[in-house]
């Protein structure tokens, strides 16, 4: 890292944090633009390293300066009140990496710009990236939640602090347990010789077509690492090898085994007694709806479709932001509390639904893989004929709606005539392009299946009357 | 008296609402959005002031601050409203690159700092555009510390496609800021030379200026003083100078920070002789090679100036513009890089990623990828290609003729084989004209053809008899169709394994006579077996072997095998076989991460690599090249080959001799939706090309055949890089030979004697071929029963663009190719069960499995024929190209159909 940098303030306060395992995080900081002094640094998180390596530690002057060059320029800034705007700096005269959350907030009073930052080697830009929209939409969930604590006067390092560990921890096991960029088949269910040897051939299909309606994001729950794993790595097959980066193999040798909302895959352990504990909350903060696979008792349950998902989504972090508004105090903001105030906006406490649409295509490629002889590239091969075909009919969905619509510019009328059209009639294969298509172009499912706060079932009944 | 007005402001809702609000309702500005996404998905931002995305170049001038300077394109409409100026400002008002420059502590001399370029990604979400910033640094000898920073930037209204494609952007402009660096640092080098011989020049006059004082004053006058002390200054000057060449010239051995960073040195900054004269010299040597005008000097042809001492330093000069800080070759090939990134990454991200998408899992389908993939080798990460060295890539130039005359192959090669079934295009490589074909351009050639053709070389009536119910059997187990008139006969000539055994055995194989087509020109030497085997006798031995030795089942069905060579060779001759034996050749020679993985032991495989002769090896390396000659030659002489004077001329599908790309496929899906519209016998059209068997569109117009073949020609497998298996335009007959080249031809109706010629190629080839009258709005083909083609070709589809049409035959052709695939390398499928199971029930398990997979009788005929070309593609190797030595013929009754 580079010197000669400015003296730190000595007013700067640190949290160090003890992380299981190396961390690829320098630091992490939070910023403000003070109207007399300029840019300065209120707080400083940085992870407790028992052997650190020297040429990756960041002196606290550095991390200051590194922070306060955040700030620098957004005197300028004009954005809407209440904007969380993100920077991305790749400084390779200093050998950083620096994301940076800039928003307004009221200190003492005054209405300033601050910065939210974490602060990463440059040589972890490949493994950070695919990981950037994760840490930006939680960062940003906990800032909406500052904002407040700002404005009503309350500590805000401590609340910034309850996600800021976190993203620390998530980013320490994503480097240990993350999932390759290439997934060898091997490794995999799919190179059993016969449908049905490790995994039940109904619950593979069922399993496979749900993870593909809940947009490649699942879970996997199970005692058994190494069958979980093995699911892990099936359900990876489908997916691109960024979306791989961005998903988990569970740790069996860590006792931290917790959800992290926002991964694609990931594969978790349940406890003692057989059991495990999802965070409602952050399942729902989660991007896409989830399929939760347990490998124990062969089930599949899958949460909403996508329009309502989002639409739950928003209205419990709505819920939350309000009921933090309403605390009358600092002490009545504990997660806790918020916890209890959740309750009552609760939308379906069964989110978890069962796969009620029956797919052709992930059935007859299942079905049709285990015809290749295993231990070959022969499948590995069919598989990638099975990926172009769903990318290009996901492609094919955007590009009917588009001209149908007049690119959004009219509603969509005619999904009686999609499905005859390109040959999706069957719902199960329907939602499988369509949730494709959702992560090609967001907000789909919303325009698509018009108002966004219809339930599945009332969909259901509307699409049966269609 | 209160008036209405007064009463309606105090009554109005909304602002007593905004007044008193409640304190428990959480303001909006601390809230989320109750629907994250704008009720349109397609609009990116709503705040946007500009139409697409831009790259805007600005600079941290010393006298006016920051500024934008060009932008690309250079189009006041795409920037619109949106303020340069002030964004500008916010990307340069922090200095990223935060270093020192100038004179550090303890030096006496200016150090030159190379720094780093820093990336960073901004967004203005008010202004609805978001950037990535490319910083950079370059040096101007006048400047203040002799730096001028710059920025690039890639402004776009999606902030998602900035940092999804953020390492490509990094990459792209790595490169162009290195092409930018490079040119200024040889110009700031060029800047010094100069300045050095000013210097030196100078100081020679002030010498002379001093010694004359000293005589004339004396050594202590004022003046003389003075003028030491400016020597003394000059020398200094010259040696910051000199240090200052020094490391700019040193630059290229420097250690690196970025490991990203991609060095970019396509010539060397300077001319380093004059460079290693302007360090190496004493002020005196240079003077005097300067003022003697040596070579160097001669090089550089600049006439030095008396200057001030410390002119390096006056601020008060214009600025140099950014042209005039680089060498113009570099700052030219900086645009040309530049422009080349905003054309990569304009449009839509959606299109973009998955494109990048579609490509990555293309290339690992490079063995069935020929069949309707366009080839993309010439299009692979051509942002990456096209700027890694400084010259232009050199892609795509044809072969050289020391490449055409290193003839692969000898006449002998071609020796006639009683017992064959095949035919090869070997025309194409002869010595000489290279077509001979009487699919030849000029009429009175092909008239020729046609009546050596009539004088009996060739019948096609006695040459392809059809062949015995049991083969047919055996082929496709249709009892039906077998047996019956020779009008529902069907046969297959494939160099199957069985049906060849069955040839042989069966005294009806003498029916395949070998008639010979000659070629054009040599026609006492290059008389060609039409029907030939493209084995030689040897290669035959082997082969009748080779079908004993290879035993399908036992290759497969084994544990435990293991082939000793390391990569096994490509295979001539087994296609026959239902069954593919080996791990595909392109995964294994193209892919080395997959070479560990497959394994072959059967020793008899070995047998029929043997048989491969080099000649047909060469074959196989060149055919793609001469194919793309032929289409040179073809549209060489296309002012002969077409006697048409239609001005009516439809765009051709596809360019000759340049590569069938994307977008021309994308248009042709335009044409394609307007033919299934009006053509309700579309589907029988599709069903003809995906089964192998020719299509000849007839017609008048060359205008509307050409859109007919244009149209049709996305459905054609097996395309070529070139396009080399359609004729859309051809004035004359085709013959037999033909049909195995080309599965779509556009075809002229003429109103003259040739056209008695032309009637008469399509009466004798009616069986074999499919014809689409374009005037008369016919179709006569074998009928298609099914529901697959009527997904892919829906008269009443509601798919409103020919592009959209496109992407859904695409994606059914990608279905298709893997059922094909599936097929193929199904091994149990062509394997008996058991040793008490014959051939008969292999097909029937065959059959069953195609009907299994949902496919009816006529749709498991596609299935098979794209099978067969994955296995002959395999075989052959993917070098082949779209010459197949295998000319299929299927006997089925065609009927006429009407609209």
């Amino acid at each position: 890292m580079s010197s000669g940098c400015p003296p730190q303030s000595p007013a700067v306060a640190k949290t160090e944090v003890t992380l299981d395992g190396p961390c690829p995080v320098l630091a992490s900081t939070f910023a403000y633009w003070d109207n007399i002094l300029g840019p300065r640094v209120r707080h400083i998180w940085a992870p407790k390293q028992e052997a650190p390596d020297p040429s990756l530690l960041l002196s606290d002057g550095e991390v200051t300066f590194l922070a306060n060059h955040t700030l620098n320029g957004e005197i300028l800034r004009s954005a809407e009140s209440g904007a969380v705007d993100v920077k991305f700096f790749v400084l390779a005269e200093k050998g950083v990496l620096i994301v940076s959350l800039i928003f307004d907030g009221e200190l003492k009073g005054d209405k300033n710009t601050c910065a939210l930052s974490i602060i990463l080697p440059q040589a972890e830009l490949g493994f950070y990236l695919p990981l950037h929209n994760v840490c930006v939409e939680r960062l940003k969930h906990i800032i909406r939640k500052a904002r407040i604590c700002m404005q009503k006067g309350y500590n805000i390092i401590s609340v910034l602090t309850s996600e800021i560990i976190p993203v620390m921890e998530l980013l320490t096991s994503m480097k240990t347990h993350s999932v390759p960029e290439e997934v060898d088949i091997k490794d995999t269910v799919l190179n059993d010789d016969d449908i049905g040897d490790s995994c039940h051939e109904d619950f593979l299909k069922k399993a496979v077509s749900s993870h593909l309606q809940t947009c490649g994001c699942s879970i996997v729950v199970g005692s058994n690492p190494e069958k979980v794993n093995k699911m892990v790595l099936t359900l990876s097959l489908f997916l691109t090898p960024t979306e791989r980066k961005g998903s988990r193999l569970c740790q069996a040798d860590s006792s931290s085994c917790r959800y992290d909302s926002g991964l694609f895959v990931q594969g978790l352990l349940k406890d003692a007694t057989g059991s495990f504990v999802l965070p409602y909350r952050q399942v729902l903060y989660a991007p896409y709806p989830t399929t939760h696979i347990d490998v124990d008792i062969n089930t599949v349950k899958q949460m909403p479709p996508c329009h309502e998902h989002t639409y739950h989504q928003r209205h419990y972090q709505r819920a939350e932001l309000s009921a933090l508004w309403r605390a009358a105090s600092k002490d009545l903001i504990s997660a806790d509390n918020l916890t209890l105030a959740h309750d009552h906006f609760t939308p379906d406490l069964n989110i978890f639904q069962d796969v009620t649409h029956r797919d052709t295509l992930v059935r007859s490629f299942i079905d049709e893989v285990f015809l290749l002889k295993p231990g070959l590239q022969l499948r590995t091969v069919y598989l990638s004929h099975f990926l172009l075909l769903l990318h290009r009919k996901a492609l094919t969905l955007l590009r009917y709606i588009e001209d149908e619509t007049q690119k959004g510019k009219k509603p969509f009328r005619s999904l009686r005539s999609l499905k005859t059209d390109l040959d999706l009639t069957v719902e199960g294969d329907l939602n499988i392009v369509m949730a494709m298509a959702e992560k090609l172009r967001a907000g789909l499912h919303s325009f698509v299946f018009g108002k966004p706060f219809y339930t599945s079932v009332q969909e259901r009944d509307l699409l049966t009357n269609f | 008296m209160i008036g209405s007005p007064d009463v309606v402001a105090f009554t109005k809702e909304d602002d007593f609402g905004e007044l008193f609000p409640d304190p428990c309702v959480l303001p909006e500005e601390f809230s989320v959005p109750l629907f994250t996404h704008a009720a349109n998905p397609w609009t990116k931002t709503a705040y946007a002031k500009f139409s697409k995305d831009f790259i805007l170049i600005s600079e941290f001038s010393e006298q006016v601050g920051p500024q934008p300077l060009l932008t690309i394109p250079d189009d006041s409409k795409v920037c619109g409203t949106f303020d340069l100026n002030y964004f500008s400002l916010r990307i340069m008002s922090v200095d990223y690159q935060a270093s020192f420059v100038g004179h550090p502590p303890g030096s006496s001399y200016p150090k030159l700092n190379f720094v780093e370029d820093s990336k960073v990604v901004l967004g203005d979400s008010k202004e609805g555009a978001f950037a990535y910033v490319h910083h950079l640094t370059l040096y101007d000898l006048e400047a203040r510390g002799f730096v001028r920073p710059f920025c690039i930037a890639y402004i776009s209204a999606d902030e998602r496609k900035i940092m999804q494609q953020f390492q490509k952007l990094s990459s792209e402009f790595s490169k162009a800021s290195e092409c930018l660096k490079s040119g200024n640092r040889k110009a700031f080098a060029n800047e010094l030379l100069k300045k050095l011989k000013d210097l030196e020049y100078t100081r020679s006059v002030l010498h002379k200026e001093s010694e004359l004082q000293k005589m004339n004053n004396g050594c202590y006058s004022t003046q003389a003083i003075e003028k030491a002390n400016e020597l003394a200054n000059m020398e200094k000057s010259i040696y910051e100078h000199k240090d200052l060449l020094r490391q700019i010239t040193s630059y290229p051995s420097r250690k690196r920070k970025d490991p990203e960073c991609v060095a970019y040195e396509p010539e060397k900054p300077t001319d380093m002789t004059d460079v290693n004269l302007a360090l190496s010299s004493t002020p005196s040597e240079l003077e005097d090679k300067t003022v003697s005008g040596d070579e160097a000097n001669d090089r550089l042809s600049y006439t030095p100036q008396l200057i001030k001492a410390r002119s390096a330093k006056c601020f008060d000069k214009r600025l140099k513009t950014l042209e005039e800080l680089c060498e113009t070759t570099f700052f030219q090939h900086t645009m040309e890089q530049l422009k080349f990134i905003e054309r990569s990454f304009r449009g839509d991200l959606c299109y973009m990623y998955t494109s990048q998408i579609d490509r990555a899992l293309v290339r690992r389908q490079q063995i069935t990828n020929f069949l309707f993939e366009e080839e993309e080798d010439w299009q692979e990460d051509g942002l990456t290609k096209r700027f890694e060295a400084a010259g232009p890539p050199a892609v795509n130039q044809p072969p050289s003729a020391s490449d055409m005359l290193a003839e692969p192959m000898s006449l002998e090669s071609y020796s006639s084989c009683v017992d064959t079934i095949q035919i090869k295009p070997e025309p194409e490589f002869v010595e000489g004209p290279p077509e001979s074909s009487p699919s030849d351009f000029t009429q009175e050639t092909s008239e020729e053809a046609a009546d050596t053709e009539t004088k009996g070389s060739f019948s096609s009536d006695r040459s392809i008899e059809p062949v015995s119910p049991g083969n047919l059997q055996m082929q496709y187990q249709d009892t039906e169709v077998v047996g019956m008139s020779s009008s529902s006969e069907e046969c297959t000539t494939l160099a199957d394994n069985a049906f060849l055994d069955q040839c042989e055995a069966d005294p009806s194989s003498a029916l395949y006579e070998t008639p010979s087509v000659q070629t054009g020109t040599d026609r006492a030497v290059h008389t060609f077996p039409l029907l030939e085997n493209d084995l030689d006798m040897n290669a035959t031995d082997v082969y009748q072997t080779g079908s004993v030795q290879v035993d399908t089942a036992c290759c497969m069905g084994q544990e435990g095998f293991i082939h000793e060579e390391p990569l096994p060779k490509p295979l001539r001759g087994g296609c026959g076989d239902m069954v593919v034996k080996q791990e595909p050749l392109s995964l294994l020679q193209r892919d080395p991460s997959l070479q560990g993985d497959y394994v072959l032991g059967e020793p008899a495989l070995e047998s029929p690599s043997t048989a491969l002769s080099l000649p047909e090896l060469n074959s196989n390396t060149l055919s793609e090249e001469m194919a793309r000659i032929n289409v040179e030659d073809a549209s060489d002489t296309t002012s002969y080959m077409s006697t048409s004077t239609s001005s009516d001329r439809a765009p051709s599908p596809f360019c000759h001799g340049n590569p069938v790309t994307l977008k021309q496929k994308k248009r042709a899906g335009q044409s394609a939706l307007r033919f299934i519209r009006q053509y309700p016998f579309a589907q029988q059209a599709i069903f003809c090309l995906l089964t192998g068997r020719t299509l000849v569109v007839l017609g008048a117009e060359e205008g509307t055949v050409r859109k007919l073949v244009n149209a049709l020609s996305i459905f054609v497998p097996n395309l070529g890089k070139y396009g080399e298996t359609v004729q859309p335009w051809l004035s004359t007959p085709f013959q037999l030979t033909d049909l195995q080249r080309w599965k779509l031809i556009g075809l002229q109706r003429m109103a003259s004697p040739t056209e008695s010629s032309i009637l008469h190629s399509l009466i004798r080839y009616s069986r074999y071929i499919g014809i689409l009258d374009a005037d008369n709005k016919t179709m006569r083909c074998p009928p298609y029963k099914g529901a697959l083609l009527g997904h892919m070709a829906d008269h009443r589809t509601q798919i409103k663009r020919g592009s959209t049409y496109f992407l859904h035959v695409q994606s059914m052709l990608t279905q298709l190719t893997a059922k094909a695939f599936l097929f193929t390398f199904c091994h149990h499928f062509h394997l008996p069960l058991s040793s008490a199971e014959d051939e008969e029930s292999v097909v029937t398990h065959r059959t069953s499995f195609l009907h299994h997979l949902g496919y009816t009788e006529e749709e498991s005929k596609i299935v098979h024929f794209l099978s067969e070309l994955i296995k002959q593609h395999y075989i052959q190797g993917p070098s082949k190209g779209t010459s197949q030595s295998v000319l299929r013929f299927n006997y089925t009754t065609s009927y006429l159909y009407k609209i």
